[in-house]
């Protein structure tokens, strides 16, 4: 079933991952901006709160800024600070 | 790779992110071109100790689409910065033994010294705003993600940094 238009997909990697315990996640959602998805995230799983504060988020294959609005459908990825090479 | 059809095709920006072993030598061959004068390889390799603690492995995740793209940013802001004939980076995936290679940079250039602080920069680059993570495994069987306090940065900061960057140098 796809998701609904009042619930944004969010997907989550590595630690974020682990901590929320899944690789996505489905918050509510009715419009907004990139900083309003992450109180939504908040909202929902507290506990995120302190490794979501020092992440970014991405839309597609960019990164965004904080007031960007998100339509329902977009693709929003957490990401955390990295760790590659 | 980002808009390559092969790694040796005409265009000269090279990103592979792959779930297999990395191969440097063609990554080196890759940017090979008989313009250059120094050619740069760089590979980066699994440790077995990080701060007095066995790893018996590595697992890396990444968000490969938002990786490619950065990447492709980040070799095409190396070529006009160093002004490059060509640059690639090639990064792995899952899970990486103690020895093995995580990354490999390469860089030609005219002169030798242009290739080899291109393959720094770039390492700097990858480690600060590429969404690669890497997990640490233990001979106890506990793990760990790694992440730092810096928050990824988004290409228009970049940008603006590079921007500011050349006006002040054009200035000097």
């Amino acid at each position: 079933m796809p998701p609904s238009s009042m619930t944004l997909r969010v997907s989550l990697f590595a630690g974020m991952a682990e901590a929320a315990g899944r690789r996505t996640i489905e918050v509510p959602w009715h419009g907004g901006t990139v900083k309003d998805v992450r109180q939504a995230i908040v909202a929902m799983l507290p506990g995120l709160e302190p490794l979501l504060a020092r992440s970014a988020v991405a839309l597609g294959d960019r990164y965004a800024s904080a007031d960007e609005p998100v339509p329902a459908g977009a693709d929003v990825a957490i990401i955390p600070p990295v760790s590659g090479g | 790779m980002a808009g390559c059809a092969s790694p040796i095709a005409v265009c000269r920006e090279v990103v592979t992110i792959t779930d297999d072993p990395i191969d440097p030598t063609a990554l080196l061959a890759a940017v090979a071109a008989v313009a250059a004068g120094g050619n740069v390889l760089f590979v980066g390799t699994a440790r077995s100790m990080t701060d007095g603690v066995a790893t018996t492995c590595l697992a890396y995740d990444a968000h490969e689409p938002l990786a490619r793209s950065v990447l492709a940013g980040l070799l095409a802001a190396a070529r006009d910065r160093f002004s490059l004939i060509a640059c690639g980076v090639a990064h792995r995936l899952g899970v990486i033994e103690a020895g093995e290679a995580s990354v490999a940079v390469a860089a030609s250039a005219p002169h030798r010294q242009a290739a080899f602080e291109a393959t720094e920069w770039l390492m700097e680059q990858i480690k600060r705003d590429v969404p690669i993570w890497k997990c640490e495994y233990r001979p106890d069987g506990s793990h760990a993600w790694v992440h730092g306090d810096a928050v990824p940065r988004s290409d228009h900061v970049v940008r603006a940094e590079r921007d500011n960057l050349s006006a002040v140098t054009s200035h000097e």
